[in-house]
């Protein structure tokens, strides 16, 4: 069992100075630090636990801080801590897996009709993206959520570029057929 | 282009990460193949419903709270000196004479930052949900006499719902040296805290306004009472609010009560 976040740095540590900063700099990204837990985790409580647990971390790393991307960087963390989370077994897993061999058409063979998607409701929206592995998850939150380009993306996600795209590629197939099967079934 | 190698650009198409020169050829062939066509229109029907129906949240407030202070918690004690050293601070300034004036507005800016901390601290732990309010009620009758005994002067309480600032209730809180009434109003969800104390008691220093961590403190000095007003909310609404306080407050000074 790790610590609770907030015992991780020694108590009364920080320069006034440096507390400044990091509220100019760094607390502007909560929104999106919270949005990108939200969407990785399977709940609120761990998605709030992991969103502090991961801006204290920043505090404490503030001091080699150096880059002019805050948001990259805080969103890099909260990426991590959200792995870490998953691995360590600290929330639920994500129960729905996604059968490759079911839904893995070649592509080109069948479109899902653009009216299906425009059908989606919220429920199976967030379910489509929910059921997504956590490597596809991240990309297209990171991406349609965040606004963020390619290459931060493969900054935030430690892969190559090519790997960005590829994987955002796999994570559109895949919700574009989860959620033509739900406006299927449902029609 | 062939259709392939439209498939395999179309992600880096829709999300602006090709060179001018492929986009071009990309728009060509979207314009001659009716097959692309309908996979490209795909591609936008899922980001307008990842766009409408995944949207960025905003952190909820209490995560907001909870993190700034457990980040407050972090500084440095030297920071926020307490009030006896700022006592002796004052006193050797008066004595060193000259040097006096540097002094002076030293330590009054530290006494004023120590307070606005203090008041800020309160407001905050307040929202934390722990004590919010001693007593909960939007009538001012009932909220006024709730201070009897407690304190020792009886903070003015009014009732501003219908401007749009409903009275919540009341706490009592400890702040600058001694008991202090907070009242405390509500605007939509933001919640504002009132301080006041008697004048004569200190301190008073401060700025006028001061924000701080996105929340909005704004002073003055009413005949009698030093003031203070804590939120969240935005300026100019807050500043609306303050005016009604003010207003209420030379009303009721005046001797035919109106």
């Amino acid at each position: 069992m790790r610590e609770r976040a907030h015992s991780t740095i020694a108590e009364g540590t920080l320069a006034p100075s440096e507390l400044a900063r990091f509220e100019a700099l760094v607390l502007p990204h909560l929104d999106a630090a919270y949005t990108l837990a939200r969407y990785l985790m399977d709940n609120d409580d761990d998605a709030q636990d992991v969103a502090q647990e991961a801006l204290l971390r920043a505090l404490k790393y503030f001091d080699g801080f150096r880059g002019d991307d805050a948001r990259a960087w805080v969103l890099a963390i909260v990426r991590n801590a959200c792995h870490t989370w998953q691995r360590t077994g600290r929330s639920h897993p994500v129960a729905v897996e996604f059968n490759e061999e079911l839904h893995s058409g070649a592509v080109g063979d069948e479109h899902p009709e653009a009216a299906l998607l425009r059908a989606a409701d919220r429920e199976a929206v967030r379910g489509a993206v929910a059921a997504l592995p956590l490597e596809f998850r991240e990309v297209i939150i990171l991406r349609e959520v965040q606004g963020l380009s390619y290459k931060e993306i493969g900054e935030i996600a430690e892969i190559p570029v090519g790997t960005v795209m590829s994987r955002l590629s796999r994570a559109r197939r895949r919700l574009a057929r989860a959620l033509s099967s739900v406006a299927r079934e449902r029609s | 282009m062939t259709c392939k190698d439209f498939e395999a650009q179309l992600d880096a198409y829709i999300d602006n990460e090709l060179p001018p020169a492929v986009v071009g050829e990309m728009t060509e062939h979207l314009g001659a193949c009716a097959a692309c066509a309908r996979s490209h229109e795909r591609q936008l029907a899922l980001r307008r419903a990842l766009t409408q129906h995944a949207p960025a949240l905003q952190a909820p407030p209490g995560l907001r709270a909870s993190i700034r202070q457990a980040i407050r918690a972090q500084i440095r004690p030297a920071a926020t000196p307490r009030l006896p050293e700022w006592r002796w601070l004052a006193a050797a300034a008066v004595l060193v004479g000259v040097v006096a004036g540097t002094w002076r507005v030293a330590t009054t800016r530290a006494r004023a930052e120590a307070l606005t901390d203090a008041l800020l601290a309160s407001h905050v732990r307040s929202l934390l949900g722990s004590h919010l309010l001693d007593v909960a009620s939007s009538d001012q009758h009932t909220v006024k006499p709730w201070f009897n005994g407690k304190l020792d002067y009886s903070p003015s309480v009014y009732d501003l719902a219908g401007r749009g600032y409903p009275l919540l209730g009341g706490r009592l809180d400890y702040v600058a040296n001694g008991a202090v009434a907070a009242l405390v109003y509500g605007r939509r969800q933001h919640v504002i805290s009132v301080f006041l104390w008697p004048a004569e008691r200190g301190p008073t220093a401060g700025p006028a306004t001061v924000t701080r961590q996105g929340y909005h403190m704004l002073h003055w000095i009413a005949p009698d009472y030093a003031y203070w007003v804590v939120s969240d909310l935005g300026s100019t609404e807050l500043r609306e609010f303050t005016q009604l306080l003010q207003r209420a407050d030379s009303a009721a000074a005046r001797p035919d009560g109106r």
